[in-house]
């Protein structure tokens, strides 16, 4: 999806920019940025700095999580229990610092911890014993879940002091502090999956498996690795989700994995692996969250709000495939 | 293999051990009621079921009735035991089920029955000691060395697919749970599980197809949530109820064509569409009816609480698609094709199978399905609530994977997802009935799903062998 | 063979394992280090009006909206975020504020909310709301804690803050419309079960979720009250069942068919689950034997009440309960209503009282049964 790989002579600007508009983010980013227009002259509460930031703040969570589940549906898997661990790493972390006392650096790290063990174990049984991501991860949906349920016993954690909201609730040279988080994530981990050996190994295992296998990569070690990655950052986004609700539950993060997978395919990544890009899924984000906000500024219900975004998510693909398709062919 | 090791095995008297004990269970059986109420005469299950006192007993409640069938399960396994000598070992397994079958539910009735009335001990001395030691033994014969079974006759055979497995897991945690609490395995207990989600497995029998196809449905939580409103809509409306049920099943394959429409001739993923769908469908849901419920509905609308036969008409309609759906999936052309699209798309496109006609079939299907399942769910009780189960989705997607259908396509059967449905929700019964805590309740139906995938990994591993 | 007999007795070995150590029942009392204040006991009555005399007023607990001009007598903008859209309960508190704005006549008020009963959605609509610019706020929070933060930021951007059904922070909002009071609905559940099955009753109860604020308060308000009142109740335990019909009927079997004879009553804690239960009491044709007591809407429950299953179901009318929410929002913006006030004027409701504080309390808790069910359509 590089716009720019394997030219045979080097483009002038206008082709390059050409090709950049017609490519899968391209147009994504057209999408947005007509919606984005058309929100903007509805009501001019949209188009705000404070707006704006504010909605940085509440995509944060899905954003960290879209990341590595990019990266995951690449290689043809996916992960549905992201919202569970989210969940349990907020209750881990409540629990340790309310009932075992721990420091709540302590257990912010604990919480940390036991989400990325989460993510390991995830890849573990993928890898080793070959349980199919969708089936392994459907049945830690309920186990996480389930173990955040059992350990709080349905008490929550509340009362935290006040350094612990800067995370979520704070800001950083006038930007929420998640935000940043968030753009340095993706900075880091866009160039990790289009510039280094990672991320061509992880086109290559959805492209073809066994092929990659026997050309010598190390899938097993590279689908450990994104599930873990992907247990960590859903621990982060808990870490910043309690941080920014001030409270812990054991339903928090129910049903994001939709939000996150939606985001995703909206962003190009095809389900079937192979393609995608981090860039793509950040548009997809930013579109749906947008829309969110936008909507309601102009006095939709969400009612409507959720045809909407149903309706420009397969409308959005829907043109991608066509004009992707008119590309090829030309 | 070794050829002597398949040489034919000499009839030997050990042979004959089932048809014994399962004379000496029926007959102590039937001798039961005489020694319990010798006034009667020689009763049979007829008279006893009829008269009041069988209420009172609670043999209908605790499924005493289990153990004439098992008994013949054991006379019939018995037969066979004399006819094929050489699969002595496959038959001595699941005789060694049946008599704990026997002495599981006969355990049950004594409790439930002493717990009543202490003298009873004493009135039925024989026949219970007769019944419980042919019972013990018809488990304990399986300690007996047999001969090495022929190859056709392995044991193994038995789990060759993930159906047995889960078949398997399905009677071992009801022979468990059962031990730990009887009441568990009163009728109305497994009638009313199987009841309640019947709707469930109809959904995940159109899920099923679709997955083997190598595609996926997200959106059909909230289309059950739809189709039932409409259906409910529509009665209260005045439309007759035969009516009423069938409409929701058209509707349902017009929103699955459209869906299959996307799918295969714009060549939009499924997994895109049916999120666009899902939330769509939703949204529509909650404009169109601001979540008013929909009551008085006429007598006649609820389909589900029919028994015809005398059986719940839910169980009825899961169990006939399932088998339609299994000779459906494994006899017909399109059904074998379903296969072939998802097992190699490519190869299916080379042997002249149309792609787009087979996606439009299967997600119309599908539809059709689902507007059963709404069915089902709207008619189940005398109100309809507007908003789905929060992700029925995911349990009938569930439901189907673990059942064995594989999500990359290809292999995977109905029966399966079926009984799979049915798995995962007597797993949740019976740990209530266990009395686990509820704040682990999740926990362990997690670990128990993951343990019902692993058997079946171990057993596809040990097949590669 | 060995590989199936292994997999044969790890399953049995982890069934055995997670029965015997859990077996322990965790009962769940609802406690969430709440206080409970139990009313007294029932045939004691007339003490409720001596206590409210004797109490001091608690000082007025909730927040303060940052001030602009006054809109006294001027028309508003409001927004009413319920829990969630899309479910009977919140239909009838809007239609309540619909009433309220069409009589006040200087209010426009729409409902909008999340599609789940989802923390995180319902702040996002919140914070929404607060930049487009609207300028009364009525909310039913689905956690006390978390919608704090935003409450805060509408009441320092001069927007006026009421609370309805499910309250947050006292300090995050101005006043809350307590539909009845936690003890109270905890003393007419046990109450009316006792009424039907005796002081020695056992029963289950049937709830959406451990989590949910709301539920959690009446499950120890009826904890602490049956202990002190009616120590031979016997609870038998309280199944999830989130806000699901079919999960809610067949948890209401299971109950059924676990304890037998042994089940006096079940109670329902949301408006789901009642009719749920009552509806799978009545297919196991057990309406003799087991009492449905519980929390739902009339509508609902008419098939049950009419037909005799069911006797009584207590509930506030959440019409009025919106309608009250409205009237108290309106009283706030025109300055009649301030903290240290007593009551409030809340249209034909006339006049409500002031308790703990910050909270408006609609009345007691109302219950249905055949004579006036059929008074109500809701």
């Amino acid at each position: 999806m590089q716009a720019e790989k394997s030219k045979p002579r080097n483009p002038t600007v206008s082709e390059k920019l050409r090709h950049l508009l017609i490519s899968q983010e391209g147009v994504l980013f057209i999408i947005m940025l007509a919606s984005v227009l058309f929100l903007a002259t509805r009501t001019d509460k949209f188009l705000t700095v404070d707006n704006l930031l504010q909605q940085g703040r509440f995509m944060a969570e899905v954003g960290l999580i879209a990341i590595p589940m990019t990266y995951i549906i690449i290689t043809g898997g996916i992960d549905l229990s992201v919202g569970s661990i989210l969940g349990l790493t907020a209750i881990v972390l409540g629990w340790t610092w309310q009932e075992l006392g721990f420091p709540l650096e302590l257990a912010i790290i604990t919480g940390i911890i036991s989400g990325t063990v989460a993510g390991f174990v995830n890849g573990l049984f993928i890898v080793r014993v070959g349980v199919p991501p969708l089936i392994m991860t459907l049945a830690t949906l309920a186990l996480y879940r389930g173990l955040a349920e059992g350990i709080s016993q349905a008490r929550s954690a509340r009362g935290y002091p006040e350094w612990f909201f800067q995370l979520g609730q704070g800001e950083l040279l006038g930007i929420p502090t998640q935000l940043w988080l968030l753009i340095i994530a993706v900075v880091i981990f866009a160039i990790v999956l289009a510039r280094t050996r990672l991320g061509r190994a992880l086109y290559a295992i959805g492209n073809n498996e066994t092929g990659a296998r026997f050309s010598g990569l190390t899938v097993n070690r590279h689908l450990l690795f994104i599930y873990t990655f992907s247990g960590f950052m859903s621990a982060v986004a808990g870490y910043i989700f309690v941080s920014r609700v001030s409270t812990t539950r054991s339903d928090m993060g129910t049903g994001i994995e939709l939000d996150v997978i939606a985001a995703v395919v909206l962003g190009g990544t095809s389900i079937f692996g192979g393609t995608g890009s981090i860039p793509g899924t950040i548009i997809g984000v930013v579109l749906i969250q947008l829309l969110k906000n936008g909507l309601v500024l102009t006095g939709v219900t969400s009612d409507a709000t959720i045809v909407v975004i149903g309706s420009v998510l397969i409308f959005a693909i829907l043109v991608n495939n066509f004009i992707q398709r008119k590309r090829d062919e030309s | 293999m070794n050829k002597a090791k398949n040489a034919p095995v000499p009839r030997r008297p050990l042979h004959f051990i089932g048809i014994i004990l399962a004379l000496i269970i029926i007959g102590a059986y039937f001798l039961l009621p005489f020694v319990v109420q010798p006034e009667r005469g020689p009763s049979t299950v007829a008279v006893l079921t009829e008269s009041k006192k069988a209420n009172e007993l609670g043999l209908f409640k605790t499924g005493l009735e289990v153990i004439p069938l098992a008994s013949l399960g054991i006379l019939l396994l018995g037969i066979w035991n004399v006819m094929a000598p050489a699969a002595s070992r496959a038959i001595s397994l699941l005789m060694s089920v049946a008599g704990l079958l026997v002495i599981v539910y006969y355990i049950n009735f004594f409790r439930d029955y002493a717990a009543d009335e202490a003298t009873f001990i004493s009135q039925m001395d024989i026949a219970f000691w007769i019944m419980l030691v042919a019972g013990l033994l018809c488990v304990l014969q399986i300690l007996i060395p047999r001969p090495v079974p022929e190859e056709r006759y392995r044991i193994t055979k038995l789990f060759g697919n993930q159906e047995s497995v889960i078949l398997f897991g399905l009677l071992l945690l009801i022979f468990l749970v059962g031990i730990a609490n009887p009441r568990f395995l009163q009728e109305r207990n497994i009638s009313d599980i199987l009841q309640g989600n019947a709707y469930i497995a109809v959904a995940a029998l159109g899920m099923t197809m679709v997955i083997v196809t190598g595609n996926i449905d997200i959106s059909v939580g909230s289309l059950i949530g739809l189709l039932a409103v409409i259906s409910g809509r529509l009665v209260v409306a005045g439309v007759p109820s035969p009516l009423a049920w069938l409409i929701p099943l058209f509707v349902g394959a017009g929103i699955g064509a459209f869906i299959g429409f996307l799918v295969a001739y714009l060549r939009v993923p499924s997994i895109v569409v049916t999120l666009g769908m899902l939330s769509i469908i939703k949204g529509v849901l909650i404009i169109w009816t601001a979540g008013e419920r929909v009551t008085d509905m006429p007598a006649d609308y609820h389909l589900s609480q029919m028994r015809p036969l005398g059986i719940p008409m839910p169980i009825i309609i899961m169990v006939v698609l399932t088998i339609v759906v299994v000779l459906w999936m494994r006899y017909s052309a399109t059904g074998r094709a379903f296969y072939a699209l998802g097992g190699n798309a490519e190869a299916a496109r080379l042997s002249g199978l149309s792609r787009r006609r087979l996606l439009m079939t299967v997600f119309t299907l599908n539809g059709v399905f689902v507007g059963v399942a709404s069915v089902m769910y709207s008619t189940q009780f005398q109100i309809i609530q507007v908003t789905p189960p929060p992700a029925l989705e995911l349990s009938i997607i569930t439901a189907s994977v673990v059942g064995g259908v594989s999500i990359l396509g290809g292999t995977g059967t109905a029966i399966g997802s079926t009984l799979a449905t049915l798995l995962l929700n007597f797993i949740r019964s019976a740990m209530i009935f266990i009395n686990v805590s509820p704040f682990w309740l999740k926990t362990v139906q997690g670990l128990l799903i993951l343990v019902t995938v692993l058997a079946d990994l171990i057993r596809r591993r040990r097949q590669r062998l | 063979m060995k590989k199936t007999l292994a997999i044969t007795l790890i399953l049995a070995l982890f069934l055995a394992l997670v029965s015997m150590p859990l077996s322990a029942q965790d009962r769940w009392d609802g406690s969430d280090e709440l206080d409970v204040n139990p009313l007294e006991c029932m045939g004691a009555e007339m003490m409720d009006d001596d206590m409210e005399e004797d109490m001091d007023m608690p000082e007025y607990d909730g927040g303060m909206v940052a001030m602009g001009d006054s809109m006294a007598g001027m028309d508003i903008v409001v927004v009413d975020v319920p829990k969630l859209i899309g479910i009977g309960y919140f239909g009838a508190t809007t239609l309540g504020q619909q009433l309220a704005a069409e009589e006040l006549g200087n209010v426009s008020v729409s409902t909008d909310g999340p599609t789940d009963a989802n923390i995180d959605d319902q702040i996002q609509v919140i914070d929404s709301y607060i930049t487009q610019g609207v300028d009364g706020i009525l909310f039913a929070a689905n956690d006390p804690v978390a919608i704090a933060p935003v409450l805060r930021k509408a009441l320092e951007a001069g927007i006026y803050v009421v609370g309805y059904d499910a309250n947050s922070e006292p300090d995050a909002r101005q006043w809350f419309v307590n539909q009845a009071e936690f003890n109270g609905i905890g003393k007419a559940l046990i109450d009316s079960l006792v009424d039907q099955k005796g002081e020695d009753a056992s029963f289950g109860i049937v709830t959406s979720t451990f989590t949910t604020p709301n539920q959690a308060r009446w499950v120890s308000e009826m904890w602490a009250y049956a202990t002190e009142c009616f120590p031979d109740l016997d609870w038998l335990e309280t199944l999830e069942a989130q806000e699901d019909a079919g999960l809610s009927f067949q948890q209401a079997q299971t109950l059924i068919n676990k304890y037998g004879e042994d089940l006096d009553g079940i109670i329902g804690l949301t408006s789901v689950a009642t009719p749920a239960s009552a509806d799978a009491v009545n297919q196991a044709d057990v309406c003799e034997d087991v009492a449905v007591v519980g929390l739902a809407l009339p509508n609902a429950m008419k098939p049950y009440v009419s037909t005799g299953c069911v006797r009584d179901v207590i509930l506030w009318n959440p019409v009025d309960l919106g309608y009250a929410a409205l009237y108290v929002l309106r009283a706030v913006v025109d300055g009649e209503f301030n903290p240290g006030d007593s009551s409030v004027m809340a249209g034909k409701l006339g006049e409500l009282m002031v308790v703990n504080g910050s909270e408006v309390l609609l009345g007691p808790p109302f219950v249905y049964n055949m004579d006036n069910i059929d008074d109500f359509d809701f």
